[in-house]
């Protein structure tokens, strides 16, 4: 079997002078789902039309299930794109629209119809069968547009922030409603987004892009964990930065001085090295005796934020590469702006970066 | 609530076209049924049952019919072109199309004849290209009427298309095609069903401007190519036979209004879905 | 197949505009000829029949005649027809949608029509002055024009904007000055631009109502090229088309071309 089922290799796509995609590689395997996560602009969608082919790579190549469709048109790709606010056809209802990939594949009325039904039924969405898709609402618009790109039984699905459209509470649902139904139906699919919860939400693994490349590809924990530079870290999930200087290093550790204090952490720079230290906010608690293996850290507060099931405190720290969120599951009693607070993490917690 | 004082506001406008405007077509329409002893239809019987005038008002139905179709045939595909052309040369080609559009009808007309002329600039490009070996007559050809027609009404096909293709969601053919449509398949089935409207506006405007044409038929055919307009203008200048050209007028009058009220019902149908 | 249907429209569009500017630009060279005739290529060079311009009975007459009509109905145009799209817009007018097709209607009817409609009527009334028929007349011509342009910029402004302009300070006056009127004034401009052309070049209307004295420029030049053709009309034609053409870019400088579109 082949594991990889989608392959792209090398992609590069350019608009005139500007370099969209640059060198891009990645590959997807078979019924997974793959996050392409990055801030807008950064070539997300240009990526999905490129492996669509509603756009041509000017290098590098595209691989389905083993095979280079560089060369074939988009119509005869067999790629599903779910596209961002949807592009039904307004003068077709929502059967219509659902049996138009049909229609156009030549399959017959009657082998259709019982098509479209089982994906309407798929969707929820029997009895709008017969309505206009511009009397629907944005959920349903979604689950139109999911049920028109699965009709078809495409070897891949593309969904281009499917759920930007949608108000919060109902994004929220659908996004678990999509990811399991897409898991009914086995495909392999992949979202485009640039927001980071509904990566987590929907994805097996997340592709963070950054400026036409993908700079790390990882299960979530890995990336919320283990991210791989200083731009992953900022854009999956918060986090207190501090930039710094080494000042000691040896056995797999260095000592960076910050303007907090002394921080150590695993890592490897040369003494003299400008670095930044980071470590997620649910890993510092306020003491000042903690046990062993800490790193202590004295600050001030300047915001306190409550988020119901947990409290984040913001620290004072000059505007610049320092960034302070701590965040703690009740907040102790005599915290508020302008307190003092001892801070504690673990030195294994501790992640270093080579500074921007 | 009080009597909102802002609708007043339509008054002088409303007013002044029921009395210059609505106000003498009804005084027409009555004078074509109104005769020298009372009521009377011998306008109607003389214009519909003179095989003459039968025949002309078959003629302006046929030229604004070639005419609709012609600059159906050009104006759709250009309007697309058109409606893709990118910045800074759609503006351009916009205003190109949008110039003739400006330019008196007298102008073309005249040039149009400069152009067919026997000793004009398509005769002489088709001997310098030798194509042919002596002039050919083109003007007051009824081909030549043709052009000249289609050459003054296709702005108003083209840029009512272009309204509407500009606006469609350019999307839309990129879903068909990941939905496995050919090129062809997604014209027939998305593209061109959505710019109907478009195409509605545009054939109803070119067909009821074309069968009331009145300038360009007589300068480019004379009498050679009697049109409903031209028999009504001799009818009430030339014959002084005002019950003629009432009756020709209110013929007239009833085509425009069918067109109209059918394209205004034909586009809510099409905007209905 | 889809690069072939690129090709077949950018063709059209191409032949489109060759074939419409076609006997647009052909009379330029031909206004400059020094032949009594229009002959293709022109001969030699020469501006006699821009001189001759002026020294043409009644042309020069019938361009200043042209030039008043079409700006007086215009000014009155762009007056009863601001009032109404507002009350249509704003006001509460019983039957608002078939009072706007009623204001739009001249524009679909032949003009031939209504030339004799209005020449009929003019003399019921016994008004045979050909000045002020012809003002009556062109009003109608070019109402909708105005109508058709204020209407839509006026429906498309959110008046929401009108109050956020209050609430930052301005009075209701200075609020409608300063946002209201920067919204519509392409609207404006544009209406103003066509129901000027519409009027400047009318035929069919007119020709009922001139009298040998009181003849549009439309009317003067078809008199003229059925008399005595010859390039003084070319001369006639390419003056017009240049101020045609300065029009249209003044009115791109001001409000861009393309919210000029007319249909
Ligand atoms: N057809 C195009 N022509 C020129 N530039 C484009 C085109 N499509 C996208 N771009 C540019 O490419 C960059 C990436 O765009 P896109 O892939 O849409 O970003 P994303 O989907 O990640 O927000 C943007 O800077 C955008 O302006
Ligand atoms: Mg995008």
């Amino acid at each position: 079997m082949n594991d990889q089922h989608l392959a792209v290799r090398g992609a590069s796509k350019r608009f005139g002078t500007a370099s969209v995609l640059d060198d891009l590689s990645l590959a997807v395997a078979r019924g997974e789902f793959v996050s392409l996560l990055g801030p807008s602009g950064c070539g997300k969608t240009t990526l999905l039309r490129c492996i669509a082919g509603l756009l041509r790579l000017d290098a590098g190549s595209i691989a389905v299930a083993g095979r280079d469709i560089s060369a074939l048109p988009a119509h005869r790709r067999n790629v599903g794109v779910v596209f961002q606010n949807y592009a039904l056809f307004p003068h077709l209802t929502v059967a219509q629209n659902i049996g138009f990939g049909l229609r156009a594949q030549g399959v017959r009325a009657a082998e259709a119809a019982p098509r479209i039904a089982e994906a309407l039924a798929l969707v929820r969405m029997a009895e709008f069968a017969d309505r206009p898709v511009t009397a629907l609402s944005g959920g349903q618009q979604q689950r139109v547009a999911v049920a028109r790109a699965l009709v078809v039984r495409p070897t891949l699905l593309l969904l281009d922030e499917p759920f930007s459209a949608l108000d919060r509470k109902l994004r929220e649902t659908m996004q678990v409603e999509l990811k399991h139904l897409l898991r009914e139906v086995g495909i392999t699919a992949i979202f485009v987004t640039h927001d980071q919860e509904e990566a987590l939400v929907v994805s097996d693994r997340i592709a963070v892009m950054n400026a036409g490349r993908i700079e790390q590809l990882a299960d979530p924990a890995t990336l919320y964990q283990r991210p791989a530079s200083l731009y992953v870290l900022d854009f999956v999930g918060q986090s207190m930065r501090l930039g710094g200087t080494v000042s000691a290093a040896g056995l797999g550790e260095v000592t960076v001085e910050t303007r907090l204090g002394t921080v150590r952490a695993p890592g490897a720079f040369a003494p003299g090295s400008r670095v930044v230290v980071a470590v997620r906010p649910e890993a510092v608690t306020l003491t000042e005796t903690p046990p062993g293996g800490r790193n202590t850290l004295a600050a001030r507060v300047s915001e306190v934020s409550f988020l119901g099931s947990r409290t984040q405190l913001h620290l004072d720290l000059p505007a610049g590469e320092d960034r302070g969120v701590v965040e703690l599951p009740r907040l102790p009693p005599g915290i508020g702006p302008g307190s003092a607070v001892p801070l504690a993490f673990p030195i294994a917690d501790t992640m270093v970066f080579p500074a921007a | 609530m009080k009597r909102d004082p802002l609708g007043l506001l339509a008054l002088p406008g409303v007013g002044y076209l029921a009395l210059v405007f609505l106000a003498p077509l009804l005084l027409l329409l009555w004078s074509s049924v109104r005769g020298p002893e009372g009521w009377t239809l011998d306008g109607y019987v003389r214009l519909l049952g003179d095989p003459y005038y039968r025949g002309v008002i078959a003629a302006s139905l046929q030229l604004a019919l070639i005419t609709t179709g012609g600059a159906l045939l050009l104006g759709y595909p250009a309007a697309f072109a058109l409606a893709r052309a990118r910045g800074g040369w759609q503006v351009v080609l916009f205003a190109l199309i949008f110039l003739p559009l400006t330019v008196s009808i007298i102008v073309k007309s005249f040039g149009w004849g400069i152009v067919l002329r026997r000793d004009g600039i398509l005769n002489w490009a088709l001997l310098n290209l030798g194509l042919i070996e002596r002039p050919v007559r083109m003007i007051f050809t009824e081909g030549a009427l043709y052009a000249g027609m289609i050459n003054v009404f296709l702005p108003f096909m083209v840029l009512p298309i272009f309204a509407v293709v500009r606006m469609l969601d350019p999307r839309l053919p990129d879903a068909a095609a990941t939905l496995g449509a050919s090129p062809w398949f997604s014209f027939r089935r998305v593209t061109l069903p959505l710019s109907l409207p478009g195409v509605v506006a545009g054939v109803s405007l070119v067909f009821s401007l074309s069968v009331a044409a009145y300038v360009t038929p007589s300068l480019l055919m004379g009498d050679r190519y009697m049109t409903m307009s031209m028999v009504m203008a001799k009818a009430f200048l030339n014959l002084r036979d005002w019950q003629l050209g009432a009756a020709m007028a209110a013929v007239l009058l009833a085509m425009a209004l069918a067109v109209v009220v059918g394209a205004a019902a034909l586009q809510r149908r099409l905007g209905g879905r | 197949m889809e690069r072939l249907g690129r090709w077949l429209s950018g063709g059209a569009l191409a032949l489109v505009i060759l074939f419409l500017l076609l006997p647009i630009l052909v009379v330029i060279p031909v206004s400059f000829t020094e032949a009594p005739v229009f002959r293709f290529p022109p001969e030699g060079f020469s501006l006699q029949w821009y001189e001759k311009i002026g020294r043409v009975d009644g042309l020069l007459g019938a361009i200043g005649l042209s030039a008043r009509l079409a700006l007086l109905a215009t000014v009155i145009s762009l007056l009863l027809g601001t009032l109404c799209a507002i009350a249509l817009v704003r006001g509460v007018v019983p039957g608002a949608a078939a009072v706007s097709a009623f204001m739009l209607s001249p524009l679909m009817l032949p003009g031939l029509v209504l030339g004799i409609a209005m020449l009929q009527a003019l003399r019921e009334v016994g008004l045979r002055d050909a000045w002020w028929s012809l003002l009556l007349a062109h009003v109608v011509i070019t109402l909708p024009f105005v109508m058709r342009t204020v209407l839509a910029s006026l429906s498309l402004f959110d008046f929401g904007m009108v109050d956020a302009a209050r609430t930052l300070g301005c009075s209701y006056p200075v609020a409608l000055w300063r946002v209201l009127v920067p919204n519509i004034l392409p609207g404006f401009v544009s209406g103003a631009l066509f129901a000027f052309i519409a009027s400047f070049d009318n035929y069919p209307v007119s020709m009922f109502l001139v009298d040998v004295r009181t003849k549009t420029l439309p009317i003067q030049l078809l008199n003229y090229l059925e008399i005595s053709p010859d390039p003084t009309l070319a001369a006639v034609s390419t003056c017009l088309i240049a101020l045609t053409v300065a029009i249209l870019l003044l009115c791109d400088r001001l409000v861009g071309l393309r919210r000029l579109a007319p249909v």
